[in-house]
């Protein structure tokens, strides 16, 4: 089961997750229609910064078993048995705050989504593009690579592969590797680097 | 493998729908008092305000489920034989377990004044909310200040029914917060029209030709068409005690959520576990914690041998003017360190209590976003990174706190 995977130390934190989210996610599906619709659609991935001024991309995990799956009182959650997505239901959903309450990750916002109608918020790691046989809309838009779409599993086994090349070659520091914007990446490790130091 | 369940609320059902996914191959038998098909219980006060139709109450139906599931639906549990290991129904009727799980749940406290007949009710079950719906009328007394009272409050001024809180202390929600913070509420829920009465109890009701007059015990007399009273619950545990499973509170479970028979297993809120803000065996009756003590029984009563770490007492109240997160202790013990932010402008406060560096209570007021990081740290009892401060503040996101764990 393939499932988006967050690398927050390659996050330059240029937002374009969450556009393309909130864009997905509205009725038009596209940039234009979507920012003059009369309710905005909200994106489901945030980046935060930290005070360190690292940036930490937070979307839901799609935990199992699921905090806000068991704390839904009207059973609006539910798991999506063939892709184990974390789903809401919009129609059942009656805004009572126990899926916000139970959360440990924090995502789960309530938003209009039509007019006098609240719901609760979350991603549905975009459930209606995978059946399209796209990927996620936030790892299409990242151009670093701090969001990968894949199984757990490979890109731990990458990570692991990596790890062990290096550790072969002796070389303890990793040394950041050539990429897209693999400067400016690279320039913001050293400059949390430096700010680190100084405090 | 016979599994027999008695209760079919958040404990019965959470349970029945892991076992469901995780050994498909058992043959489940369901037993309920209730004849209505599995409902959510927090949602009646939604139903007696007409926000949501008894449909919408319904969380699933006893077709959706495979053919090993049976439900038996109206009937009661009398007895529970460990040695025969069966359970006899109140028809008659012998179901025979392997293992079996005590999901009874608990029921309304009924105040000495508490009397059909007066049309004062307590709410708890379908057929309560039912015989409330039926006596609607202009005015009503809700007696009790906690979480149930608020909601019943709340769904009656729905129906533009003109609402008295009567309220035992010196303000609502006394269990979980604290004077400053339940001032707040006072404010909002008097602005949305509910009159709140403190320091009062209902001393006597009396039916006067269909006038019904409500004595305080100051002495105030009220003039009422019902009285709800939301005065807390008590642990169902008749059942437990006489098949000589050890009862406390509630009944006796192990971390494994076995009672001290074995085979026999029990959750929701008839059993009591360890409240983990408290650090002692306590009875925490929420839905949320139902639906995980069920699951980990679930898991326990498959072979799949998991502990269950324990909860805290925790709720989310949510009604047009405000929204509240509460969790944990914020007051009455020693060396507790409360730590808060209010914002008057926006109505907002945040409010970490903690010991040592432990957060263990927390009380947000229309910021529910990050509540469930907080709730979840009071939980792993894991001490903050930051300062306490700046978290109330706002001044740190949330990486900072997520980042270490």
């Amino acid at each position: 089961m393939k499932t988006v995977i967050v690398k927050p130390e390659r996050c330059v934190g240029c937002h374009q997750c969450s556009f393309e989210c909130a864009v997905t996610h509205s009725s038009s599906k596209t940039r234009m229609g979507a920012i003059s619709e009369a309710i905005l659609s909200k994106p489901r991935i945030r980046v935060y910064l930290s005070s360190g001024k690292e940036n930490f991309p937070n979307k839901c995990r799609h935990c199992e078993p699921a905090p806000c799956e068991m704390a839904c009182i009207t059973k609006a959650i539910y798991r999506d048995a063939k892709s184990g997505i974390v789903l809401i239901n919009r129609d059942r959903c009656i805004n009572c705050g126990m899926c916000a309450m139970a959360c440990p990750f924090a995502v789960v916002r309530y938003y209009p989504y039509v007019r006098n109608r609240e719901s609760a918020h979350k991603c549905d790691q975009c459930i209606d593009r995978q059946a399209e046989g796209k990927i996620p809309a936030c790892v299409a838009a990242c151009k670093v690579g701090a969001l990968l779409f894949d199984e757990v599993n490979k890109i731990m086994d990458k990570d692991t592969e990596k790890l062990a090349s290096l550790i072969y070659m002796g070389i303890r520091e990793r040394v950041p590797e050539p990429g897209n914007f693999a400067s400016l990446v690279a320039y913001k490790q050293k400059l949390n680097e430096i700010r680190r130091r100084q405090s | 493998m016979n599994i027999v369940i008695i209760g079919c609320s958040a404990a019965g059902l959470s349970c029945l729908d892991t076992l469901c996914k995780i050994s498909p191959q058992a043959h489940v038998t369901v037993i309920s008092a209730e004849r209505y098909s599995p409902y959510s219980r927090c949602l009646l006060t939604y139903y007696l305000g007409n926000m949501m139709t008894e449909q919408e109450l319904t969380i699933s139906t006893p077709s959706s489920y495979p053919a090993s599931v049976r439900f038996i639906l109206g009937q009661k549990a009398e007895k529970v034989d460990t040695r025969g290991k069966s359970v006899r129904l109140s028809n008659g009727m012998e179901c025979e377990y392997d293992k079996l799980l005590i999901a009874v749940g608990a029921d309304a406290v009924k105040p000495k004044y508490c009397d059909e007949e007066k049309r004062t009710f307590t709410l708890r079950y379908m057929d309560d909310a039912k015989k409330i719906a039926a006596k609607l009328k202009g005015k009503a007394v809700v007696s009790g200040g906690g979480f149930v009272g608020i909601k019943t409050a709340y769904g009656l001024l729905e129906r533009k029914i003109k609402t008295e809180m009567v309220i035992t202390s010196s303000y609502p929600l006394s269990m979980v917060l604290d004077e400053s913070s339940a001032s707040y509420i006072e404010k909002d829920l008097a602005q949305m029209g509910i009159g709140i009465i403190t320091n009062d109890d209902i001393a006597e009701i009396n039916l006067h030709q269909n006038d019904l007059k409500v004595c305080l015990s100051s002495g105030r007399v009220l003039e009422s068409d019902f009285v709800v009273a939301g005065k807390g619950v008590k642990p169902q545990v008749d059942l437990a005690r006489a098949a000589g499973i050890k009862v406390n509170e509630g009944i006796s479970v192990d971390e494994y959520m076995e009672t001290s028979v074995p085979d026999i297993f029990a959750a929701g809120d008839c059993c009591e576990t360890v409240d983990l803000a408290r650090n002692k065996v306590s009875l925490i009756g929420l839905w949320p914690v139902a639906v995980e003590q069920g699951y980990f029984a679930a898991l326990n009563m498959s072979g799949n041998r998991s502990r269950y770490p324990g909860s805290i007492g925790m709720n989310s109240l949510k009604t047009k003017a405000f929204h509240l997160i509460s969790a944990g202790i914020l007051k009455g013990e020693p060396g507790l360190k409360v730590y808060e932010k209010q914002m008057f402008a926006t109505k907002q406060f945040r409010r970490i209590a903690f010991r040592d560096d432990v957060p263990v209570g927390m009380a947000f007021y229309n910021c529910p976003e990050e509540a469930g990081l907080f709730v979840n740290l009071i939980k792993k009892a894991q001490p903050l990174l930051v300062r306490p401060q700046k978290v109330v503040n706002g001044d740190v996101s949330i990486s900072d706190i997520l980042k270490p764990l």
